[in-house]
């Protein structure tokens, strides 16, 4: 075969947008009618989701929602979210176009509102419309619908769910709240479903209609216990609570069954977002082998703030050494590089290196057992000295995925 | 009392642990608290796993680490002199179901150890530590903790219950005895974040802030003739002579300098957001403690600190 045949060959191959590097990871994802991003706070996730979302609208002609958390104000300022509650904000393909991606496809970017996605749980699943109300006025519930470990990722859960129901987007890229503990997502249904269900909790409310208060105090040590910790006030609105809570239980148990389905179908991706520092990868890789025992698939890892690979070259660690700790370094360059340099200037260059080149090491070490483990593909997003401010740095990140 | 917090991520357990190892070395006797119990703490400190009952870790460092569950009991032998029940999961779960929903218990409990640690006394009547460092819950969490008091005093006027309150609510406003240390980064939410904290503490709780930890931070400016140098290290024209003289590849160079150019800058411009925004000192750590782990870390950033001397 000659070169000249390979060559045409090639470029018949090429799809539209060959000019342009990357969207891998949007083309790996494009089929995929949910792709959740998770990881530790702070790592840059929902920057990464955003860019998730136009790779993916690079290699097809869809419309991808990207549902926020808790956006940086610059990030949410390059997508045009006005704020908390405001409508989806349709980023064209026009646009996308302008900020340099080959775009196929529409962005969508919102933000999601946990209060609301509480509220109309409950709307949905009361029996009527005045327990509703009644739950919603319930002082315990407008503590719980904040505080409750796990809250936030329901609301999250339960706003994706309905996203994916109403069908109205082709893809649906989620970024999880920055939790305490990234599990905390994956196991905010089944932890609801807990509390609404408990066995302990249907004595709490008491046989129906009776109620806790009605209940004889010096009968049971708890209550005894409890009353003179909490007060009675506070039990008695506790006791309301649940037994209005109970009425939504089948609603909610149903609910957590779906969602774990959706989550466990082909439709349905998981990306791990992380940086390399000991704290965000470790946890990393433990999400990822819980991913794995949950049987939920993960799609593909981003590795965030990646120091350029050169800095970590050794031998230029030796060099860095010698401008650090040799005193003489200084007359020879003067000799032989026709100017004379500060002493500290020289040491200075040097000790910057050995910092970025010790940091690099890191990385470098991380990196490579990351791939060692990692079953799926690694995609590396380079450290970025300025806070994306703009749709065009967006943009640079999704060619990169 | 340090409660030591900040947004998840930049570094508030290691400057936790090296504030305790500053305590350490200055001879103090330190109590170091892991509240969200991941076990981190105790870690960054060069040790395993901590359970509810201090465990020494370095020397004159002991750590425990706060479970729900173990503090539940705990809290109801400590201030209601309730014996240990044997089967206690299904009454901690409630509990906690219970406590998640009311301002207050849940939030008491871990304060309230603290608290009590706080006060303890060895046999000879002298406080059990000269220091509590909290490596506390993250942003969110940690007014709720320390409004956690003052909260329950609206909710319970008498009894048992609000003479124990009182005295952890003055405990912790009593800014001779208890204090606040945030941490935070050179980015955009996390000094945003460090700000809201500021103001929420001062506005939910009563407490004020008395410093700020400024992580990962590239202290050294660049100069005019250090580019000049990386540049002339990689003149092609004496690349081999410079190479041999060096023992190494100086090409790197350049984009370090580059790099730790843009680096200051930025952090010197997060720093002066954060100073303008947060009526309270704050500390540069630098960005190279950032190539360790766990203990070695703890120590470098201790060291930072002393360095700094606020």
């Amino acid at each position: 075969m000659t070169v000249a045949t390979e060559r045409r060959r090639g470029e018949r191959r090429r799809p539209a947008h060959r000019e342009w590097p990357g969207f891998e990871m949007g083309e790996r994802l494009g089929a995929l009618r949910v792709v959740v991003c998770t990881g530790s706070g702070g790592v840059g996730k929902t920057t990464i989701s955003a860019a998730l979302a136009m790779s993916i609208a690079a290699t097809q002609d869809a419309r991808v929602l990207v549902l926020t958390v808790d956006p940086a104000k610059r990030l949410a300022s390059a997508l045009g979210i006005k704020g908390i509650g405001a409508d989806p904000v349709t980023i064209s393909r026009a646009r996308l176009r302008r900020a340099g991606l080959p775009a196929r496809g529409e962005v969508v970017a919102a933000m999601l509102d946990m209060k609301s996605a509480w509220d109309n749980m409950v709307e949905r699943y009361s029996p009527d419309r005045r327990s509703a109300e009644r739950i919603l006025k319930n002082r315990f519930y407008q503590r719980i619908s904040d505080a409750f470990v796990g809250s936030h990722e329901y609301a999250a859960m339960e706003a994706l769910y309905e996203l994916h129901e109403a069908g109205e987007y082709d893809c649906v890229v989620v970024d999880t709240p920055p939790s305490r503990n990234a599990l905390d997502f994956l196991e905010a249904p089944a932890r609801l479903t807990d509390y609404v269900g408990a066995r302990l909790l249907s004595w709490l409310a008491g046989p129906s209609g009776v109620g806790l208060r009605a209940m004889n105090f010096a009968a049971t040590p708890f209550l005894r216990l409890a009353d003179r910790l909490l007060g009675g006030d506070v039990l008695s609105e506790v006791s309301d609570f649940v037994r209005q809570l109970q009425g939504l239980y089948g609603g909610v148990q149903k609910r957590a069954r779906d969602v774990y389905r959706l989550l466990r179908s082909p439709q349905v991706g998981f990306v791990v977002v992380t940086t390399l520092e000991p704290g965000p990868f470790a946890e990393a890789e433990f999400f990822a082998a819980k991913l794995r025992e949950y049987t939920m698939p993960l799609r593909g890892m981003v590795v965030n703030r990646v120091l350029p690979p050169t800095l970590r070259e050794p031998s230029s660690a030796a060099a860095a050494t010698t401008l650090a700790d040799d005193p003489r370094i200084v007359e020879w360059i003067a000799q032989h590089l026709g100017e004379r340099y500060a002493p500290d200037a020289v040491r200075g260059v040097g000790r910057i290196h050995l910092m970025f080149n010790a940091l690099a090491q890191r990385d470098a070490r991380a990196l490579a057992k990351l791939e060692r483990i990692a079953e799926v593909p690694v995609s590396r997003i380079p450290l970025f000295t300025d806070d994306v401010s703009e749709l065009e740095g967006l943009v640079r990140i999704a060619g990169l995925l | 009392m340090v409660f030591v917090t900040g947004k998840g991520g930049t570094g508030k357990t290691t400057v936790a642990a090296a504030l305790a190892l500053l305590a350490a070395r200055a001879g103090k006797r330190v109590l170091a608290v892991d509240v969200e119990a991941k076990g981190d703490l105790a870690a960054a400190l060069g040790g395993g796993a901590v359970r509810f009952t201090p465990q020494a870790l370095q020397r004159g460092i002991y750590a425990i680490a706060l479970q729900a569950e173990e503090s539940f009991q705990e809290y109801l032998g400590l201030y209601f002199k309730v014996p240990r029940l044997a089967r206690m999961t299904p009454l901690a779960r409630v509990f906690d179901f219970i406590a998640t929903g009311v301002p207050g218990p849940r939030d008491m409990l871990v304060v309230g150890k603290i608290a009590y640690e706080e006060r303890r006394r060895d046999k000879s009547g002298r406080p059990a530590w000269d220091i509590i460092i909290v490596d506390a819950a993250s942003s969110g969490h940690v007014v709720s903790h320390l409004a956690a008091a003052r909260a329950m005093l609206t909710l319970v006027r008498g009894g048992v219950i609000h003479s124990q309150v009182e005295w952890i609510d003055e405990l912790v406003r009593d800014d001779s005895r208890s204090t606040v240390l945030l941490t935070a980064l050179p980015e955009e939410m996390p000094v945003v974040e460090a700000i809201e904290l500021g103001a929420r503490l001062r506005s939910e709780a009563g407490i004020s802030v008395s410093g700020c930890v400024l992580n990962r931070m590239v202290l050294v400016s660049v100069s005019p003739s250090q580019r000049r140098l990386a540049a002339a290290l990689n003149r092609d024209s004496d690349a081999e002579e410079v190479r041999h003289r060096l023992g190494g590849d100086p090409a790197p160079f350049v984009e370090s300098v580059q790099l730790a150019s843009q680096l200051h800058d930025r952090s010197a411009e997060y720093a002066r957001q954060l100073r303008a925004g947060l009526p309270a000192p704050v500390v540069p750590v630098p960005l190279e403690t950032a190539s360790r782990s766990g203990l070695a870390m703890a120590r470098a950033v201790a060291d930072a600190l002393a360095k700094d001397g606020t």
